[in-house]
């Protein structure tokens, strides 16, 4: 080299440059439109849909900061996660969740750290809290991170559903679930006048129904791109139950009117007409067969070529509803959508309200009517299987306990025979029904008292 | 608060004698490395060469000429500005102007959000200008040295330990300058991240903390209860039994009370619950006053628990038990100026937790810059430490070995690191030293096993000591920076105080003056300047 000319060698580095440029080039390309799908590396991004666009909003301040970093973005993620544990650890909320942004700026399509972080804010962290509208507020930093994670990664199933899944598990089925389903509308912090917070819920509905939204969006993408949470059936299930869960939750909240028997009804749609007729690919051991979980004996037939093809379909599809308890919710949502069925749980709802309040006269007939209406619907043969369900049951054992408890304060006998006798002696020796039972009789005897 | 404020409290009786013993010690290591290395390179003769540089540096120190000092840190000031240093600026500028992005929102701007904002400006300002400093203090000697410009120096009347000192001033005066810039703007940054309705939030609370000790629920002095947390910090107390959360405060007379005759109280008690119970409602405290001497007590009405926040009870001067009134001070207060304060959760199985800073008397705010400054005044100070270290590491190796060994200096001066290797040598730390390890990395071995009792595994624990009194040699040399971080003060509320912080981090960093100046001294005068 050293017998090179100054000259020569400045043209050896240029050939140099030019010879590493064309594959740097053929690698590195630009699309331009359909005419040309560009370099090696352009291809594969459009292959695989993995450009920052298609991915999801595009966060120009955390596209930079993993520029700046080069190669470290490991490390610094690494670095980040360490102290946000340590935060945790510690109970440095604010300090946690400004960490929680710096890693997701880092890594905002690695889809599980949007997933763990939106948990651990709705859950973990909010667990830490003692007052309730203060818990409410780290539920909603989790959804809100959930949301800003859909966002920026709009192809992601799993996603969708956990964004859901906070609405519909942590705000509906928390220990504090009805001050947080009361939030959800009207939310405790008084920059919002009273109304919700726009950001988790925009349309001021309920959370089951908000729920219920992500989920069917979730349940969209499905098809294209799947999940790996929940088996199938159950997956798409999550739509109806949430549908269920409102109607339910209305139930819960002492309205029975018009509104709730809609609910029941749509819940009923939903399950039997759209859930019920989606096609799921049953796999049971070596058998594999396409399967929906609203299959006539017709459509069996249809579908079965052999009297053994038959039989198999029948195995999975029954195979199928257990899984979901398919049946038990179409026969829930049936009875439910019944007019007798709404009034009976009013008359229920009622007799607690007026037990609590000591009109025990006010009770003791609401709880009567409440059994009456009970004892004919589980009489009706398509509902019998019905005394199975807890929930229904541990709401018949309360109403007959409250009725049989007004008789001992005042003093009378209990007759011989009363609606829903022979439920109470089938269930009166179930430990786990008659705890709950005992434990909700208890409460509301605490409260008239 | 979540760490002990008192961690690091110094008296300043102790302080001298502290100082001494830091000083002492590194001068004594710096005189033992000086005389080995004089040994290993020149023989016998190294010792009558050690003496004899150690009376041209005391002769040095008497001919110490300020106005050569000043001439050499203005040289430094110049060869920082050519070389670009202050370029840091415009990182500084680009780091603030898109701070904003990643910081929430400030339409819901609460005392935590300001938490981070101060957190961010202390830290980032102290990351930006510790690398710059890190390079100018490791490379200058170097290079003079390189470039051969070191000669027209050693040449001139300037003694070798008057460079060494010019650089280190040179060097820790650039940091400072660029300190005290980064430090108004990301004051002024703060102040206006803020909204005008959160400035409240901006304060530096003046605590006068008391000591603690907990009665268990027999009513015998205990320790409190562990209800699980990863982090023991906190102790809990069971609601409705004899559990107890004694505090004693000190010096405590009419000067604690505020304008109005109130005595501040502010806590930040946790809450524990074992059963949800009704979750609408918070767990209550109440607080007793006692006076052991006259057996008077005040006992508060419950005070709901304000978890995660601070919560201020004010005590009004007149108390009133029985239809009898009481002087707070005069019939509460010892005649030793003790008060004594029981705390005790009122709930049924139920817990609250806390810790000895989780109550403290407030005195009157003092206003947020002066903390603020004070945690500038923080970072300053490991700004001349690293400048003393580098400018001392940089007379003996090379401009990049310097850098690497500074940096990992300041790296290991951290509470962890320290903590670490205190663990190490005492033995605590399970896993032993580095065979053990090793040994114990290769076969899967879990650290709580013990050792075969075998001939080897005795010489590899004999290896083991050796290397860990190594460490115990290099541990002196490395600085405790533990009370240089005043951030946490200033980010929490709090002033950053005289004792617990300031004087420390004074002390660390003056003692680090002499040893440094020593081992410049005797590098350049013993290494060979013609070598590159």
């Amino acid at each position: 080299m050293n017998k090179l000319t100054s000259q020569q060698r400045k043209l050896m580095y240029l050939i140099g440059i030019i010879v590493l440029l064309i594959p740097i080039i053929q690698l590195s390309l630009p699309a331009d439109g359909k005419k040309n799908p560009g370099g090696w590396l352009s291809q594969l991004r459009t292959k695989y849909d993995l450009g920052e666009s298609d991915l999801g909003d595009v966060d120009a301040s955390g596209a930079a900061i993993n520029l700046v970093l080069l190669g470290m973005r490991g490390v610094a993620v690494n670095l980040l996660w360490i102290e946000m544990d340590q935060q945790k650890d510690m109970k440095r909320w604010a300090e946690m969740q400004a960490t929680t942004e710096s890693i997701v700026r880092l890594q905002p399509h690695y889809e599980k750290v949007w997933d763990i972080n939106g948990w651990n804010l709705a859950y973990n962290t909010s667990a830490e809290w003692d007052a309730v509208p203060d818990r409410y507020y780290w539920v909603k930093q989790g959804e809100k991170l959930l949301k800003r994670g859909v966002a920026r990664n709009k192809r992601s199933t799993e996603l969708y559903y956990r964004a859901g899944k906070v609405l519909q598990h942590k705000i509906g089925y928390a220990d504090e679930s009805v001050d947080y389903r009361k939030y959800f509308l009207s939310d405790p912090d008084p920059a919002f006048n009273g109304g919700p917070d726009p950001e988790i819920n925009p349309d001021g509905k309920d959370n089951f129904l908000a729920a219920k939204d992500w989920f069917l969006e979730s349940c969209e993408r499905e098809t294209t791109r799947p999940q790996h949470i929940l088996d199938r059936s159950l997956f798409r299930a999550t739509p109806a139950r949430c549908q269920f869960d409102y109607a339910a939750g209305l139930q819960k909240d002492g309205r029975f009117g018009e509104e709730t028997r809609a609910a029941w009804e749509l819940a009923r749609q939903d399950w039997t007409e759209k859930y019920g007729r989606e096609i799921f690919h049953a796999v049971i051991g070596p058998d594999e067969s396409d399967i929906r979980m609203e299959m006539t004996e017709d459509d069996v037939k249809q579908i079965a070529k052999t009297p053994d093809d038959e039989l198999r379909v029948r195995r999975a599809v029954d195979q199928y509803q257990k899984m979901v308890n398919y049946a038990y919710w179409r026969m829930r949502a049936f009875a439910e959508a019944e007019p007798d069925t709404a009034e009976a749980h009013r008359n229920f709802f009622e007799a607690k309200q007026a037990f609590k309040a000591q009109e025990f006269e006010k009770a003791r007939a609401s709880a009567f009517s409440g059994m009456e209406a009970f004892d004919k619907l589980f009489k009706r043969p398509e509902y019998k299987n019905l005394v199975d369900e807890e929930l229904l049951t541990e709401e018949c054992m309360l109403g007959w306990k409250i009725w049989d408890d007004i008789h001992q304060i005042a003093q009378e006998k209990v007759p011989e025979d009363f609606p829903l006798k022979w439920l109470v002696e089938m269930k009166i020796t179930n430990d786990s029904i008659m705890k709950q039972v005992n434990k909700q009789f208890k409460r509301l005897f605490l409260d008239s008292r | 608060m979540y760490f002990d404020p008192n961690e690091n409290l110094i008296y300043p009786l102790y302080a001298l004698s502290n100082w001494v013993l830091t000083t002492g010690g590194l001068m004594f290591v710096v005189l033992f490395v000086s005389l080995a290395n004089l040994l290993v390179t020149r023989g016998k003769s190294g010792v009558g060469v050690f003496f004899a540089e150690i009376r041209g540096m005391i002769s040095d120190v008497f001919s110490i000429s300020p106005r050569r000092i000043w001439a050499l840190t203005r040289l430094t000031f110049m060869e920082a500005y050519r070389r670009k240093a202050l370029a840091v600026f415009v990182v500084f500028a680009v780091m603030f102007m898109f701070a904003g992005w990643f910081m929430g929102d400030t339409q819901e701007i609460t005392p935590d959000q300001v938490k981070v904002y101060v957190s961010f400006v202390l830290t980032s300002i102290s990351w930006l200008t510790l690398p710059v400093v890190l390079i100018l203090c490791c490379f200058g000697i170097p290079e003079d040295i390189r470039l051969r410009s070191i000669h027209t120096i050693v040449t001139k009347p300037a003694r070798r330990i008057e460079i060494v000192l010019g650089r280190m001033i040179g060097v820790s005066m650039i940091g400072v300058l660029v300190l005290l810039v980064m430090g108004t703007v990301g004051y002024i940054w703060i102040v206006r991240q803020t909204p005008e309705r959160s400035q409240k939030f901006l304060v530096c609370r003046v605590p006068q903390y008391g000591g603690i000790k907990f009665i268990n629920r027999d009513g015998d002095e205990g320790t409190g209860v562990n209800v699980g947390d990863i982090w023991a910090f906190r102790n809990y107390i069971e609601g409705a039994t004899k559990a107890r959360a004694v505090w004693q405060f000190r010096n405590v007379d009419e000067s604690v009370l505020d304008a109005d005759g109130n005595l501040q109280l502010e806590n930040s008690f946790s809450a524990f619950r074992s059963y949800k119970g009704d979750m609408t409602r918070s767990l209550f405290y109440d607080i007793k006053f006692y006076n052991p001497e006259n057996g008077v007590s005040y006992t508060t009405d419950p005070q709901p628990v304000n978890e995660f926040r601070s919560k201020l009870d004010k005590i009004p001067r007149k108390l009133t038990v029985d239809d009898v009134q009481y002087d707070l001070i005069k019939d509460l207060v010892t005649k030793n100026k003790f008060l004594h304060v029981e705390i005790a959760c009122i709930d049924r199985e139920q817990y609250i937790g806390m810790a000895r800073p989780d109550l403290f008397i407030r005195m009157p705010n003092r206003p947020f810059w002066v903390g603020y400054w004070k945690a500038v005044l923080g970072i300053g100070l490991i700004v001349v430490l690293v400048s003393m270290i580098g400018v001392a590491a940089s007379t003996i190796v090379k401009g990049p070995i310097a850098t690497v060994l500074t940096f990992v200096l300041y790296v290991l001066s951290g509470k962890n690191s320290h903590q670490f290797m205190d663990a190490l040598m005492s033995g605590d730390f399970k896993g032993g030293g580095v065979l053990e390890s090793i040994y114990r990395l290769v076969t899967h071995m879990n650290p709580t096993t013990d050792l075969p009792e075998t001939p080897a595994f005795y010489v590899v624990k004999g290896f083991d000591l050796i290397l860990t009194s190594f460490l115990w040699l290099c541990k002196q040399v490395i600085p405790r920076l533990q009370s240089f971080n005043m951030t946490e003060f200033v980010a929490n509320g709090f002033d950053v105080p005289f004792n617990v912080s300031i004087l420390p981090s004074l002390l660390v960093t003056t003692a680090f003056i002499i040893p440094c100046v020593m081992l410049g001294y005797f590098a350049l005068r013993v290494r060979e300047l013609e070598s590159k």
